[in-house]
């Protein structure tokens, strides 16, 4: 993240912090919040990790490492990891190259799109339901379509295919960016000086893209391991993943200690992704997207036959999209899937009669921690980006840890220190929303950050000058200016509120249910169709608070907003 | 209001740059402007100029150094505590609110009451001619009306200073000669101590009663348009307050008061020489371009030239001589009746002894 402040000497920078006495208390309530909410729970499970009985001790590693089926866990995570970070990279790579390469239309790019944006406003599960429906046992295609009775749907290759589908789309928004930054006349450039069109791509589009394609990954990489939902529904018992394991050591053998051993293990890859995003990757983009957006000339990177190909794949993939989500729809309105084809309200009426507390449980989470998630993305990104004071950088990287963690880790964490007194905040709403709060605050915190950079330093100087204090200023001109990021952090906040599960499983009780929680009980009763309800229900809410929020950062534009898409991006 | 002093002692910039290290920006400087003075600071890209007035407005803070508006010693308070009126050369209108709101916003800070905002306002913008804005928005406007509200931004809370960075870098040329008039008729209106900070040489001479010359950090000569051009004290300030040409002479006596130089194989007097030239030396002594005479006659007392370039400017002719020991600009006014001189013409070249500078700085 590049500084819109200059640098002053420590001692400068400690006297001016002191003399601004708003700011400082600003600093010292996010500093508590972050020491509470973020630090100190993670510094909990690790100490929980390598201690035993008040001593340092890597016994509960080792015993982990040691345990077959446990080391079959990790290798399976980074094996799932990997592939789908290829397959996620090659598909997004596909469809980027497609939306910025062929001259689409209007309707067709809005088409990809919509498609695209799906996945990542969808509750968990969703794509793990629609494989059930259409590959497993009593499946659409292969018992229906195919015959087929014998094969099974879990295991690694559906799990794959069902996370790639879920994840390419932020592989998509990724490379789109980078490969809409590549001036196309250097294609054509290449291309006058006589290269073939598959040389110009090989040694021009391909070199200039590798860095966006290497965070794409990453980005991948570190989602599918994080993901608890997909696995624990598709991989079955002969394909253990990490974090599920992680949540059957705690739920299903009470057994804390091993849960937080186990989600360590699972932090170290997650980490060493986000120290290669932050100081490998970050690094190389810049160079890279400074570049000026391309004039609009005609295309010539692309032969027509090539055109038609790409369109052709993006279709196809799109069209599946497209198809699970009827076919949940359809799961959701008829008796019994795969047997009795008739049509019925009767999974509504459960879910909104046995379901109704969940619903109303994950709307008041969610509108609650909506405005504190935007307040506190807007907050962080200010101080952050704009003052400087002592411990400006370490609170810029505490505020985004939670969030480049996997969610199993903040829930064990979270449970772990939330769970006695004087901290008793577990089976509470206030666990829950702060969860969401620091855990998907920084996507706004980095729009604010994009904002701010992109609003001369001297409009606030301007204020200040007309005899504005600090809050003044904030409010009257940096607040408005700001606007959009807020939108983007609550609007975030709000949808990962409805379907995030993987930290907050670890925190519901019975006061406080979350629907994404309801889904996942009921197609561990087999309940599918009331499942698919659910999740219909729940992509419907996501679609109309988008939609509001879009039309609202359209209201506000300013100068360096993102578009909603380019927020869910990641 | 009555107008007030401004007056920097000693101060003292550093920043630590993140490449560079530590940059020291501003050294030393110490400047006194008058009650209701215009005074420029001018000087090359990066020496210190804006750093300069961002200290006198409170926006950085020196390291070493006071700095007193009026009597009072403002070193300590922020920028919001002291009454300033400040113009970027970006303009920084807040994008978000309207003309009217843009101007209002400093009275409202205040805690004036509407109809008083309502008044005074309407009151700047007509001064400024803008009265049929007040509802546009900063981007509807053209870059002069940016400027024009951000001028009235600034006056309408009656600052005890104006304060102006650069602000007509961003018009074009036809433009800043006219706003620079308004700037400079606004700030008599309101007699009001002004500090302005530019690096075009035309217009700091063109709007201030001072000039305070800066190079690297430091303040190297104060004083009117006039002169810095007829009396620069150093080879910087003479290069930089219009053109000048730098020749080698070669110093053959010293006596009390005079000293003799030979430049173009010519013997110059001067009289009043600086302290510390020794005979059989050679200095560098600097002519101005439009005090060397050019004529068709080439006898008598006069050197002799060869016409190597020639630029044509419609009220005057730049030309480029080859001279017997080096080369010299020299410009020739009114064309229209002098007639000009073609390259390869041999001209005439009077050079009297009172056109040549001796200056510190740049000796040889
Ligand atoms: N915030 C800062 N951090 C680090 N270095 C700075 C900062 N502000 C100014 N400097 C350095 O201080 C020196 C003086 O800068 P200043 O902006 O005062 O120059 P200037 O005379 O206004 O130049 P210009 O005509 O280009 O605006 C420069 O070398 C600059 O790089
Ligand atoms: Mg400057």
């Amino acid at each position: 993240m590049p500084d819109a402040v200059a640098a002053l000497n420590p001692s400068d920078r400690l006297r001016k912090t002191l003399r601004d006495p708003l700011l400082l208390s600003i600093l010292i309530i996010l500093w508590a919040l972050l020491a509470l909410f973020i630090v100190y729970p993670l510094a909990s499970l690790l100490i929980r990790t390598f201690t035993d009985e008040g001593k340092f001790s890597l016994a509960g590693v080792w015993g982990i490492l040691a345990d077959p089926m446990q080391r079959q866990a990790l290798w399976n995570s980074l094996l799932l990891g990997t592939l789908v970070g290829l397959c996620g990279t090659v598909l997004g790579f596909l469809f980027a190259y497609t939306a910025v390469r062929t001259n689409l239309s209007k309707g067709w790019a809005f088409f990809l799109d919509a498609a695209v944006i799906l996945p990542l406003i969808s509750p968990p599960f969703t794509t793990a339901i629609a494989m059930i429906f259409s590959f497993g046992p009593r499946g659409l295609i292969t018992y229906d379509l195919l015959g087929l009775t014998s094969v099974s749907v879990y295991g690694l290759p559906s799990t794959l295919f069902s996370e790639t589908i879920t994840f390419f789309p932020i592989a998509y928004l990724t490379l789109k960016a980078i490969l809409a930054g590549i001036d196309p006349t250097v294609e054509d450039m290449a291309f006058s000086l006589g290269s073939s069109r598959w040389r110009v791509f090989r040694t021009v589009t391909l070199p200039l893209a590798v860095p966006g394609i290497a965070n794409a990954f990453l980005l991948l990489f570190a989602a599918s391991l994080a993901d608890f939902a997909t696995p624990l529904i598709l991989a079955g018992n002969s394909f253990p993943v990490l974090p599920t394991q992680a949540y059957l050591q705690i739920t299903g053998m009470f057994d804390l200690k091993g849960g937080a051993v186990l989600s360590f293990v699972l932090l170290v890859p997650a980490f060493a992704v986000f120290l290669l995003q932050r100081f490998w990757v970050s690094r190389k983009y810049y160079v890279m997207i400074t570049g000026k957006a391309g004039a609009k000339t005609e295309i010539k990177s692309v032969r027509p036959w090539m055109r038609h190909l790409l369109l052709a794949v993006c279709l196809l993939i799109s069209v599946s999209i497209l198809y699970f989500y009827v076919l949940l729809f359809y799961a959701s309105i008829v008796k019994a899937f795969g047997a009795d084809f008739t049509i019925t309200w009767k999974h509504y009426h459960v879910v909104f009669t046995e379901g109704l507390q969940a619903i109303r449980d994950t709307l008041i989470i969610a509108g609650i921690g909506m405005p504190l998630g935007g307040i506190y993305s807007v907050v962080v990104g200010y101080v952050v980006c704009k003052k400087d004071f002592v411990s400006r950088r370490t609170m810029e990287i505490v505020s985004m840890i939670n969030y480049s963690l996997p969610g199993t880790i903040v829930g064990i964490a979270y449970l772990l220190v939330f769970n006695d007194p004087p901290l008793m905040l577990a089976g509470t709403a206030t666990i829950i929303i702060a969860c969401y709060v620091f855990r998907y605050g920084p996507t706004g915190i980095r729009t604010t950050v994009a904002i701010l950079q992109q609003i001369d330093p001297s409009i606030e100087e301007a204020s200040s000058s007309l005899g504005a204090n600090s809050g003044t200023t904030f409010r009257r001109i940096t607040l408005p200016l700001i606007l959009p990021a807020f939108f983007a952090g609550l609007g975030v906040v709000f949808i990962r509120s409805m379907t995030a599960i993987s930290a907050t499983i670890f925190l519901i009780s019975i006061n406080w249910t979350l629907i994404t929680v309801r889904i996942l009980e009921k197609m561990t009763e087999l309940e599918l169709g009331v499942a698919a309800a659910f999740s219909i229900l729940v992509v419907l809410i996501v679609f109309i608070v988008i939609g509001a929020i879009s039309l609202f950062l359209r209201l506000f534009r300013q100068p360096g907003a993102p578009d909603m898409a380019n927020i869910l991006g990641g | 209001m009555e107008a007030v002093r401004i007056r920097l002692e000693q101060i003292h910039k550093t920043f630590l740059h993140r490449i560079k290290g530590e940059v020291t920006a501003v050294k030393n400087v110490s400047l006194e402007v008058e009650p209701g003075e215009f005074l420029t600071l001018l000087g090359p890209s990066g020496c210190g100029k804006t750093t300069t007035l961002r200290m006198i407005a409170g926006f950085e803070r020196p390291d070493r150094g006071r700095i007193f508006i009026g009597e009072e010693d403002v070193t300590d308070l922020m920028a919001n505590r002291r009454n300033i009126g400040f113009v970027f050369q970006n303009y920084a209108l807040f994008p978000h609110l309207s003309v009217f709101e843009n101007v209002a916003y400093g009275l409202k800070v205040q805690g004036k009451n509407s109809a008083d905002i309502d008044r005074e306002v309407a009151k700047v913008l007509e001064l400024v001619g803008l009265t049929a804005y007040e509802r546009q928005f900063p981007h509807q406007l053209s870059g002069g009306e940016q400027q024009r509200v951000a001028l009235a931004r600034a006056v309408v809370i009656e600052p005890r200073v104006l304060l102006f960075d650069e602000p007509l870098s961003n018009l074009d040329a036809k433009l800043r000669v006219y706003m620079r008039g308004e700037i400079r008729r606004l700030q008599k209106a309101l007699a009001i101590t002004a500090v302005y900070v530019t690096h075009d040489q035309e217009e700091a001479m063109a709007i201030s009663d001072h000039i305070a010359v800066m190079n690297e950090g430091r303040i190297v000569q104060i004083g009117t348009a006039e002169e810095l051009y007829l009396r620069p004290e150093d080879a910087f300030v003479a290069q930089f307050i219009g053109r000048i040409n730098a020749l080698p002479a070669k110093v053959l006596t010293v006596a009390d008061g005079t000293v003799t130089l030979s430049l173009f194989g010519r013997d110059f007097r001067l009289t009043a020489p600086p302290d510390g030239l020794a005979a059989g030396r050679m200095i560098q002594v600097f002519i101005r371009p439009e005090a060397v005479t050019l004529t068709r006659e080439t006898g008598g007392d006069l050197l002799r030239g060869i016409v190597v370039e020639r630029t044509f400017l419609g009220e005057k002719a730049d030309y480029l001589l080859e001279m017997d020991g080096g080369r010299l600009s020299a410009t020739a006014y009114d064309p229209l009746r002098h007639g000009t001189f073609a390259v390869g013409e041999t001209v005439g070249v009077g050079i009297e002894s009172g056109i040549i500078h001796i200056l510190k700085g740049e000796e040889e």
